[in-house]
């Protein structure tokens, strides 16, 4: 198995009497609430951390999100281009700049082509459908956006596929009649590409096209059905079993010396759902295509948009959940050894950590641990027994 | 919401309409909606019918007209509406466009249509008349539904019941039952793919007002502040000949918060000769 920093940069030093009053802390907090000399600190602190994890073999993620305090990196191929040379050994993967946000995926091709370059092919290319607050900050339709990615994904391969000069692209969403990127990638064909997504369908779509699949904090049962979706479009498809390196999770992480220490820091990392998903009804539960027509009555009831967050943040239970793995260096090894059993095999563990109030210190620790005591432990597992997980699959199966 | 019995065909499109008057022999009204089709409930309907047959549509997308595939910008619904017209049966009919139909109608109006007798925009949005700092039409998708339902009403108390308009998420939770908000998710989302982006206007539209030759009364609703009196007033006047009504304890639905004013005010308007130039 593989082992991922993902760290969002957020910027934790907003005075709470802000916050609380904040009818959103993303797309309408006044910037005056962010300091630029502390968000130089937080910068230096987290390639400082990156530069430890390429040292000691754990790969990058980087990401963007904007006008909010959950996220500094306002443009994930920028933060990416900086990583490239910052780095020499590990991956990084861009999950990824807000491609249904962005008016030309062209550019985004031409951006991720270079960073390849830069790197000497260590890149992958992550997508996120995005949505929410990010529709206001970028002012981006959130209508079709599920189609608007499809496109986007399907002119950025274009872009970094073709070589024989200029080809046209007169799509629904996107026109570009003269696209001849450069350089071209690093990687041929192109570097690899991820999604973050646990609605079915797209699962589904992304078995078809071989794309690697993460899902966010879904869980022991979510990320289940995500991946058994995946699955079974290839079966469906006529398309061979995939390897369990077509599957990936992120998952809260914190490694300590002790179980206390690995749940008491752990716990600083739930202000990402305490604190950072804060939003205004406007941006989230009403914003057009959050939900499906016929399901607005129970979102509207209830107040929530999408499948309802855990509303339990005790680190034991987020652990209990397999949202968070947290723990001394064996606990945690057997956490996600667990989790892989229970999924039905997975391959890339992306772990946030530097998330919150957790420390550069105490990102550092972690991180070293992890690459020290973890990751040795999910080396050359064996097959996990077929009968066994098809057992699991069908239990979930019945409980769904 | 209205049944979906009744049908209303335009070329390859059916869209579900409301009827009410017919028969009387009046002028034929067809009514453009706003943000959601036009509630059967609504009081001004019956006041309005005494003046003519009352054909209103519901756009694709919104109540139960379908939404064809890849219909999504306003250039669709204004071929659209020009497909309406072809096919009521009337030499004459008298448009009226409310907020979102406002700028349907105001569009259809500088395209033409030979049916096309008279123009009555109620609140309508549409054009960009202020400079580029300044908000001329608030952003219904942006801002907060407590804010919304505070702008669009004069007396957001007196809200007539069932008739939903702009800060309509408020009134979850009263009496508004499932299926009314199913259909009022989708007029929202239909909503957003027609007009997020410029937000409920068309940068070029007032460069074409001027074409607009049939007699136009602008009706405002005095504490309008989803768009602004001031911002009806510079509305009408690149409208040759139009008339500005002003209604007073009004917000951005006089039809809905004072129906009998409203209705008195479009029946002075029909009644009234055609003042244009007759051609020679």
């Amino acid at each position: 198995m593989e082992l991922w920093n993902h760290c969002e940069n957020p910027y934790p030093f907003v005075p709470n009497e802000v916050l609380e009053q904040a009818e959103s802390v993303r797309a309408s907090l006044p910037n005056k609430y962010c300091d630029p000399k502390i968000a130089a600190r937080l910068y230096d602190e987290v390639f400082d951390e990156y530069r430890l994890c390429d040292d000691i073999g754990i790969h990058i993620v980087t990401n963007e999100h904007h006008s909010g305090i959950n996220n500094l990196w306002a443009a994930s191929p920028v933060i990416t281009g900086i990583v490239a040379r910052l780095t020499r050994n590990v991956r990084i993967l861009s999950l990824g700049t807000l491609i249904t946000v962005r008016p030309d995926p062209v550019r985004v091709a031409e951006e991720y082509a270079t960073i390849d370059v830069l790197s000497r092919g260590r890149l992958d290319i992550g997508f996120v459908k995005s949505g929410a607050t990010e529709m206001v900050s970028g002012d981006a339709n959130p209508m079709r956006i599920r189609e608007r990615e499809w496109e986007a994904i399907d002119l950025i391969e274009k872009s970094l596929t073709s070589h024989d000069g200029p080809f046209s692209w007169e799509g629904k969403f996107f026109i570009h009649p003269h696209v001849n990127i450069w350089p071209r990638p690093y990687q041929q064909p192109r570097p690899e590409f991820w999604a973050a997504t646990s609605d079915l369908p797209t699962c589904a779509e992304l078995g078809r096209r071989s794309m690697v699949n993460t899902l966010l904090f879904g869980g022991y049962d979510r990320t289940r059905q995500a991946f058994d979706a995946y699955k079974k479009a290839r079966v469906e498809a006529g398309l061979p079993a995939p390897g369990e390196d077509r599957f990936s999770y992120m998952a809260f992480a914190y490694v300590g010396d002790t179980d206390e220490e690995g749940l008491r820091i752990g716990q600083k990392i739930a202000w990402f759902l305490t604190v950072s998903i804060k939003s205004a009804p406007q941006f989230s539960k009403f914003q057009p295509g959050a939900v499906a027509p016929e399901m607005a009555p129970q979102a509207w009831r209830t107040g929530a948009a999408r499948r309802p967050r855990p509303t339990n943040l005790d680190a034991e239970i987020l652990v209990g959940q397999g949202q968070m793995f947290a723990g001394n260096p064996d606990t945690v090894a057997k956490q996600i050894k667990e989790f892989r059993r229970r999924v039905g095999g997975i391959e890339h563990i992306i772990m946030m950590t530097r998330q919150g109030l957790v420390t550069h210190a105490e990102a550092e620790k972690s991180f070293t641990l992890a690459a020290r005591e973890v990751l040795p432990q999910l080396q050359d597992l064996p097959p996990l027994d077929a009968d066994e997980t098809a057992w699991l699959a069908r239990r979930g199966a019945a409980a769904e | 919401m209205s049944a979906a019995s009744d049908r209303l065909r335009a070329g390859p499109h059916e869209l579900e309409v409301l009827r009410r008057g017919a028969g009387s022999g009046g002028a034929k009204l067809l009514l453009v909606h706003g943000i959601n089709p036009v509630s059967p409930r609504a009081p001004f309907l019956d006041l309005l019918a005494e003046h003519g047959e009352i054909i209103a549509p519901s756009h694709p997308g919104f109540g139960n007209s379908p939404l064809p595939a890849d219909f999504d910008t306003m250039y669709d619904l204004v071929h659209l509406y020009l497909g309406v017209l072809d096919a009521v049966p009337a030499d004459k009919v008298t448009m009226l466009g409310f907020s979102f139909g406002g700028w349907i109608a105001a569009e259809v109006a500088v395209s033409g249509h030979r049916k096309l007798d008279r123009l009555v925009l109620v609140d309508p949005v549409g054009v960009k008349l202020g400079g580029r700092e300044e908000r001329d039409i608030a952003h219904l998708f942006n801002t907060s539904p407590d804010e919304l339902n505070r702008r669009a009403w004069h007396d957001p108390a007196r809200r007539p019941e069932g008739s939903y308009g702009v800060g309509w998420h408020t009134a979850i939770g009263e009496a508004m039952t499932d299926s009314e908000m199913v259909t009022l998710a989708r007029n929202w989302d239909s909503l957003c793919l027609f007009a997020w982006r410029p937000h409920m206007y068309n940068p070029q539209l007032k460069h074409w007002l001027h074409r607009v030759t049939v007699p136009a009364l602008v009706l405002w609703g005095a504490s309008d502040r989803i768009v602004t009196p001031d911002y009806g007033r510079a509305y009408s006047r690149l409208i040759p000949g139009a008339r500005f009504e002003m209604i007073e304890g009004a917000g951005h639905h006089p039809e809905l918060e004072q129906p009998r004013a409203f209705v008195d005010q479009v029946a002075s308007f029909l009644n009234e000769p055609d003042r244009r130039a007759q051609p020679a």
